[in-house]
């Protein structure tokens, strides 16, 4: 697809004498649907198309994007770019090359979802509110019952003749309800996500999400002090999505990432492997290769707790004389950055039930707020809102509210003495399983 | 920018379901922003968005769909989507569209294309030189250069057909102070519906100058107390504390979902009688102004507030239907990608009659807040939290000191009551307001205002 309008950027760029350039080109569709009441709350559907242009004049870039494809709109956004380049002070070295290709097949596009009948969508989300509704009379609203899918097509061609494309697909059910009793309210949710429409299955998803705004119900306070406390694999991976900026080269170099001088370094308890794997096996990130069209691969950033690597595009990866590790992110209207494909802890042997008995009592954690605010992602400090259970002799004994959980996060992870074998993905791609941290503040 | 057959086939397939009303929105813009950091041109970026969005009603219910292939295959195809989320029980023809463009007050004299790049860039820098030469506490001083065009077409069922073009410039100008680990911020962001005449008016070292003068006063002056006080606020930006605390809860968003304090209060006196407060969309040339809204209704001068009483609310086409009055020309987006919901435009409470001074002299202690802050208002209840930016104590009917650290605690429906005194400088100030339609240019403002008892938190022990 849009061969011709890639063709027709070269045959300008030559025109205009510019010698380093690359065009970055996304399609996506979405559509969602949400219902409240029985009723379609809200109901989305996009089709959206942007181009952007990166041009490179002696180690200035400059950028521009259109969301127009005619000769005329791509002729002037690539005037605007060298414009751009022609005004900018602040010089940085950018690598293009044609960047081989990987040779594993992915399987990250399923054409069936393309005929799922959007009645299909619309009665599978009725199901999850009704499924939610009916577990049991405690369960009051269900504030969020969504299905949604996306598709999205990326192609990426440079200066050196690197022209490569791919699209990717994938939906998703979620549920999020309210139980009351008395004048006591939580809430719970679930998500799945897929590339087959089969799979998301409201009866799981709203069960889950139910069964988890109910068990919090008749929590009790709890003392601070100091315990050993249990993320859950969700709260894990909230964890990771909160704090992984610390890995990316980008924040490092801008000396922002408290892992800044520790490569090598035994940096957290050495069971832990975090691992960013962008050719994972139905990862939502899974994809050939990244935004630069540098090919995709899988980085060990923690192996048996020593820093081996952190996120790279090229132009970082030039800075610090190594490889990208295939991590360049943009969007058609934003300049190159960094983030993450499929990034996880890698999950352990033990079972959950493993981790509960590990010691005489401790707290299990399966809800945090305050990310935002209460995080400091340059310090690693945290302070977050919770919910979660109070265990003891291995097993929940009742559910607690109203606490903070406080620490930071590098201390956080050199004190993981347990890892649990329930790896979960979140919808953003970054998974967890549970983990047990020996030591962390608690107040309540 | 597209056929008007075209359009009637995309209109009448989006109602082919049995909707009441259906509605395409096409815009082309093309904007350019301009970056200064570390005394230097950081970044440089411009683009064309292109595309369209179609809306149908079925009852009270709206569904929306946007796309950026705006061929007619696109479009349909986008009109099919939205009649599919539901079977409606009317079957309507749509009425044949004639077209009515208004006439624009807002006039644009210099494109942003006949000016050259090098011009805006020496500005730029000149803005920033005045600034860094204010003070050696200037540790950074950050600048937004924003210029754009926007073209928008707007049709629907009703046989309304109509076009508009809204010229924007801005400057936004943030100076930061250091001092040990202490750090304050002194910003100015100027902005109008207009082309370069308006950049070319500014006075790039009264920029530099009066940000970082703000930024120093701040990071020298001592701890605001705590407590409750009579506070002065001052003109323009502090019109934001009614833009937060009132204006939101008078927008058919609110209203009709029952969310709003104001939801049964037309007609009723809701404010001090020495209150005027107004939503004007018509002042030309002015940062929220336009010749017509996003729905194609032409805007208007709209009085909320009159000597107290409760007048009217902001309403757009669909919170027109659910509360049965018509629209006022209200419904605003941010583009395309959004849904059209009621929001204001320019926003102030209007002058009044009496002095600074006056005001100044009623007080025997208090604080003089004379620019405001950002803050946030808690959408159900009205409570509000705002920073001070550049804050006065008044002792003995004086303004004696320049304090920092103060934030003003209310609520927008008791604030509204204990405004006693209204000055007669009124001004406006620019600013982008964010909500379900997305991030739009609204102006707030408001002439040096006396409210009689307001919480202050400060650092500082009650003096």
């Amino acid at each position: 697809m849009f061969e011709k309008e890639f063709q027709h950027i070269q045959e300008l760029a030559k025109k205009h004498g510019i010698q380093h350039y690359d065009v970055y080109l996304s399609k996506s569709k979405a559509f969602s649907v949400k219902i409240f009441r029985r009723d379609i709350d809200s109901f989305n559907y996009s089709d959206s198309i942007g181009l952007g242009i990166r041009v490179v004049l002696d180690d200035i870039t400059g950028y521009s994007y259109t969301e127009k494809l005619d000769r005329e709109s791509l002729e002037s956004a690539l005037l605007n770019a060298i414009k751009n380049a022609k005004i900018v002070d602040f010089k940085e070295k950018v690598v293009l090359e044609n960047y081989p290709s990987i040779n594993e097949d992915l399987d990250i596009y399923n054409k069936d979802l393309l005929g799922i009948p959007v009645e299909d969508k619309i009665k599978k989300a009725k199901e999850l509110e009704k499924i939610a509704l009916d577990y049991d009379k405690r369960i009051v609203n269900v504030p969020h019952a969504l299905i949604g899918d996306n598709e999205s097509f990326f192609k990426i061609a440079n200066s050196s003749g690197l022209n490569k494309e791919y699209s990717t697909n994938a939906c998703y059910g979620f549920s999020f309800c309210l139980a009351k009793e008395g004048e006591e309210t939580k809430s719970g949710y679930f998500e799945a996500l897929s590339r087959d429409f089969n799979d998301i299955k409201p009866q799981n998803i709203s069960n889950e999400a139910a069964q988890k705004a109910l068990e919090l119900l008749g929590a009790r306070e709890i003392k601070s002090g100091n315990y050993p406390i249990l993320f859950n694999n969700e709260m894990a991976a909230t964890l990771l999505s909160t704090f992984w900026r610390i890995f990316s080269a980008k924040i490092v170099q801008e000396g922002q990432s408290l892992l800044k001088g520790q490569l090598g370094n035994n940096i957290t308890h050495s069971i832990v492997n975090i691992i960013d794997d962008a050719l994972l096996n139905n990862g939502y990130n899974t994809r050939p290769f990244d935004d630069e069209g540098y090919p995709s691969q899988k980085t060990e950033l923690i192996s048996d707790g020593v820093l081996q690597s952190f996120l790279h595009n090229t132009i970082t990866a030039l800075k610090d004389d190594t490889n990208s590790t295939g991590n360049a992110s943009r969007s058609y209207k934003s300049t190159i950055n960094i983030s993450p494909s499929n990034l996880y802890i890698k999950p352990g042997l033990s079972s959950k039930n493993d981790l509960y008995s590990k010691f005489p009592k401790c707290l299990e954690i399966v809800q945090l707020s305050g990310m935002h605010s209460g995080c400091n992602t340059i310090s690693g400090d945290f302070s977050m809102g919770a919910q979660g259970f109070y265990c003891e002799n291995g097993q929940r004994k009742y559910p607690i509210h109203n606490f903070t959980v406080s620490g930071n996060f590098l201390q956080l992870m050199k004190q993981i003495v347990g890892i649990a074998a329930d790896l979960k993905f979140k919808l953003s791609a970054i998974g967890a399983p549970s983990i047990l941290v020996e030591d962390l503040s608690i107040s309540g | 920018m597209i056929k008007k057959s075209i359009i009637e086939r995309v209109l009448q397939k989006a109602l082919s379901n049995g909707a009441d009303f259906s509605e395409l929105f096409l815009e082309d813009s093309i904007s350019s922003t301009i970056q200064l950091l570390d005394s230097k041109i950081v970044k440089s970026i411009n683009g064309n968005d292109y595309g369209a969005g179609i809306r149908v009603f079925y009852g009270h219910k709206a569904i929306y769909a946007f796309t950026n292939d705006v061929s007619e295959k696109g479009l349909l195809k986008a009109a099919e989507a939205v009649n599919k989320a539901q079977i409606g029980d009317k079957s309507l023809e749509i009425i044949d569209l004639t077209e009515i463009l208004y006439d624009s007050p807002h006039k644009i004299l210099i494109p942003f294309d006949s000016v050259p790049h090098q011009d805006k860039i020496a500005l730029i820098h000149l803005i920033d030189s005045a600034s860094r030469n204010f003070s050696a506490y200037i540790s950074q001083v950050s600048i937004n250069y924003l210029e754009k065009v926007q073209q928008v077409m707007i049709a629907n069922s009703e046989g309304l057909f109509t076009q508009d073009q809204r010229t924007y410039a801005r400057v936004y100008v943030s100076s930061i102070a250091h001092k040990d680990n202490q750090m304050q911020t002194g910003s100015e962001g100027p902005g109008a519906l207009m082309g370069y005449e308006f950049i070319n008016n500014l006075n790039p070292e009264e920029l530099g100058r009066t940000t970082a003068e703000r930024a120093v006063k701040m990071l020298l002056a001592d701890y605001a107390p705590s407590g409750k006080f009579p506070i002065i606020i001052g003109n323009a930006f502090g019109g934001v504390i009614f833009h937060e605390a009132c204006g939101h809860s008078l927008e058919t968003t609110s209203v009709a979902k029952g969310a709003s304090v104001f939801a049964d209060k037309l007609e009723t006196q809701i404010a001090n009688s020495c209150l005027t407060a107004i939503d004007d969309g018509t002042i030309p040339n002015k940062w929220g102004s336009s010749t017509i809204d996003d729905e194609g209704s032409p805007t208007k001068r709209t009085v909320l507030i009159d000597k107290g009483v409760l007048k009217s609310f902001m309403i757009d086409k669909l919170g027109g239907i659910k509360i049965g009055i018509p629209s006022t020309g209200s419904g605003r987006r941010q583009s395309y990608k959004f849904a059209p919901t009621s929001r204001m435009r320019n926003t102030y409470i209007d002058t009044g009659t009496d002095t600074i001074d006056d005001m100044i002299s009623s007080i025997n202690y208090g604080i003089y807040a004379k620019k405001m802050g950002g803050g946030s208002v808690q959408p159900g209840t009205g409570d509000f939290n705002f920073s001070v930016g550049e804050g006065y104590l008044i002792e003995n009917g004086k303004v004696s000191k320049p304090v920092r650290g103060a934030t003003l605690i209310g609520n927008g429906r008791d604030i509204l009551k204990k405004i006693s005194m209204i000055s007669n400088d009124l001004e406006m100030a620019e600013g982008m307001c964010g909500s379900q339609s997305g991030s739009i240019p609204t102006c707030v403002g408001q002439p040096t205002i006396k409210v009689d008892e307001i919480v202050v938190g400060g650092r500082k022990k009650n003096a």
